[in-house]
């Protein structure tokens, strides 16, 4: 190891002890599984960077990653007592394997340690900006990535169109207005741009069709002139932001900038509002989701339930009785019965559901239970026609001899025929006697003329060409 | 990724300088964007080697930065000389560990490089060139970098 040749290490880095050992020590696990089930859950949205989020009034020099500057994201702390967001020390230990603060050595994958809450308290408690072009909304940062992900209109998400790899913000990623990244033509200044680039254009870059706004002079594009005139022109009547909270100053908007920037008094109270109501979307969507996860966990402990019936009934029941069963269960007095039975349903919608469940396992038991017998039933078939076919192929495989016996005799039969015919011709019959050689030639030959009208016989009739051997 | 983790950074770096001037002696110049920042730097105490005269750093940021060191070399101008130093060449290019892929630190940045070599320039009291200076100086076409120093001399 090279000496350090001239700065001694305090004096190198007076300007950079964000980390001393007593100071931070978060926590990761909460945020880090945070972030891991967002992007196992809605991979439609781009990870959240957290290095990119702008910090709303003073943070702590305590609280900011040496690496990255910025407040730790999911902050790790080493075995020397320093803190880094888990990306900075992974990377920085890619390059060396030692804290960057202390030149420690640091064994990734078990070095870790795991930090008390109040750090991550104070950093869920830091007030940022939501990082999206064109969202105003501020909240604290534990709140950020649920706005982020789940309700800020200007969150970039795929494009509708699945062909489309580009993303597009939120609020226009609506089925009905198809892929936003195909061209277009503005209708004033003839200009071809991207769908998604419209509204940008129409307020910054569009020189067709301008109009001038009566109160302030402003030239806006025409369409866009109510816009301006209910949202920018300094000219028009306005009122103040916190007029939800109770202030009634309603003036030209740029007296009404003053005033709201000199501090309306109603300015506390709206905050209080908005946060309020921040606060309520929050509980509303967790009390959402809460009653989901109750919906599916009571379904699950019915469906447990009725599975541990079926079990602890005797396994001889067949599907009749089952059937009757159930029929019996479904009259008049079911639910009162049912009722007694199995304690307390909630209501008649929990009642009819697990009836509903009970109905599908059945359905269930039912179906498989005719697969069964189907199966059962084709196999006995087959064990019946198997004897069948077997008597039919010994059958038909006899009468194939009788037919080959029958064909030989025929042979042999026209053979002493034209044997006859051509000894009655040529010479004597010489029965059992020994040929002469005259005699052997010509039998040769009418044999051979025997054989070859067979064999086109045979022929035509699709079999072997062979005669009949036994 | 990693280039934006940079220029990130380095925002971060230029926002800090701005808000809060920067220590005694060191002066931004120019950080018209991120990868090359000139500064200009003095010696503020009495070592009669270096006073009163001011010295040009030019920085090139990497990519990777602050994973790994950025290039950091004194720039001789009329009026900024190349600071007299037995660990400093002649060209500008400066032998110093912190400056090297061991030596550095990711918690480094901009204003601790500066001191770094602020108080290396006090600290020293020779007024010379590295050995072979000329030889090094005729010779050498490589970036700082590049360079495999032999940390020689623990004592400056």
């Amino acid at each position: 190891m090279p000496p350090p040749n001239t700065p001694e290490e305090g004096v190198t880095a007076p300007g950079t002890r964000p980390a001393s050992p007593t100071l931070p020590r978060p926590s990761s696990p909460h945020l880090s599984s945070v972030i891991a089930y967002a992007s196992r859950a809605d991979s439609a949205v781009l990870e959240l960077d957290y290095q990119a989020i702008e910090y709303i009034g003073h943070v702590d020099e305590t609280l900011l990653c040496p690496v990255c500057r910025t407040p730790f994201h999911s902050p790790i702390t080493t075995p020397c007592g320093h803190t880094f967001c888990a990306g900075c020390i992974n990377r920085a230990l890619e390059m060396q394997p030692s804290c960057p603060i202390d030149r420690q050595p640091i064994n990734k994958t078990r070095d870790y340690h795991r930090l008390p809450l109040i750090v991550k308290d104070q950093l869920d408690r830091l007030k940022v900006k939501c990082p999206n072009n064109g969202c105003d909304h501020e909240c604290l940062r534990e709140h950020l990535e649920g706005h982020y992900e789940r309700r800020c209109q200007f969150t970039l998400v795929r494009c509708p169109d699945t062909n489309c790899t580009k993303r597009v913000a939120r609020r226009d990623s609506l089925p009905e207005n198809g892929c936003m990244h195909r061209d277009i033509c503005c209708q004033y200044c003839n200009e071809v741009m991207m769908v998604a680039e419209l509204d940008a254009h129409y307020d910054h870059g569009c020189t067709g069709a301008v109009a001038v706004c009566s109160e302030c002079d402003a030239t806006v594009v025409r369409h866009r002139l109510e816009k301006h005139k209910s949202n920018d022109c300094p000219e028009a009547e306005a009122r103040c932001k916190w007029q939800s909270a109770g202030c009634r100053v309603a003036k030209k908007r740029r007296i009404v900038r003053e005033h709201e920037r000199d501090g309306c008094l109603f300015e506390a109270i709206g905050r209080l509002l908005d946060e309020r109501s921040e606060d309520r979307k929050i509980i509303d969507d967790l009390t959402g989701r809460l009653t989901t996860l109750e919906m599916r966990n009571r379904r699950r402990e019915v469906r447990r339930e009725r599975r541990n019936e079926t079990a602890a009934r005797p396994t001889n029941g067949s599907v009749s009785l089952d059937i009757v069963d159930l029929g019996l269960s479904e009259d008049g007095t079911l639910f009162a019965g049912s009722a007694t039975d199995n304690g307390a349903w909630a209501s008649p919608e929990d009642y009819m559901l697990a009836q509903f469940e009970r109905m599908e396992t059945q359905m269930d038991d039912l179906r498989k239970k005719m697969m069964e017998m189907d199966a059962h039933q084709s196999l006995n078939l087959l064990q019946h026609t198997a004897r069948a076919n077997e008597q039919l192929a010994e059958l038909a495989s006899k009468v194939g001899v009788l037919n080959m016996h029958t064909t030989w005799l025929m042979n042999m039969q026209r053979q002493n025929y034209a044997q006859q015919r051509s000894g009655s011709v040529a010479g004597p019959p010489n029965n059992g006697m020994p040929a002469t050689s005259d005699d052997g030639a010509a039998r040769a030959a009418s044999e051979n003329a025997v054989r070859r009208q067979e064999g086109n016989r045979r022929n035509s009739d699709g079999r072997g060409e062979n005669p009949p051997r036994l | 990724m990693s280039a934006q983790f940079a220029t990130k950074r380095l925002g971060k770096e230029l926002q800090k300088i701005r808000n809060s001037r920067l220590p005694p002696g060191i002066e931004l110049v120019s950080a018209e964007n991120l990868e090359e920042w000139l500064l200009d730097i003095q010696v503020l105490d009495d070592n009669p080697l270096y006073q009163n005269q001011t010295y040009r750093l030019k920085f090139r940021f990497g990519s990777t930065y602050p994973i790994e060191p950025p290039e950091v070399v004194f720039v001789k101008l009329s009026d900024r000389p190349i600071p007299m130093h037995p660990h400093i060449y002649s060209n500008g290019i400066i032998c110093l560990d912190l400056l090297g892929q061991q030596g550095w630190s990711p918690v480094q940045n901009v204003e601790s490089v500066c001191m770094s070599l602020q108080s290396m320039l006090t600290g020293n009291s020779k007024n010379e060139r590295p050995p072979g200076d000329d030889d090094f100086v005729r010779a050498n076409q490589l970036r700082p970098k590049d360079i495999e120093f032999y940390y020689h001399d623990n004592t400056v």
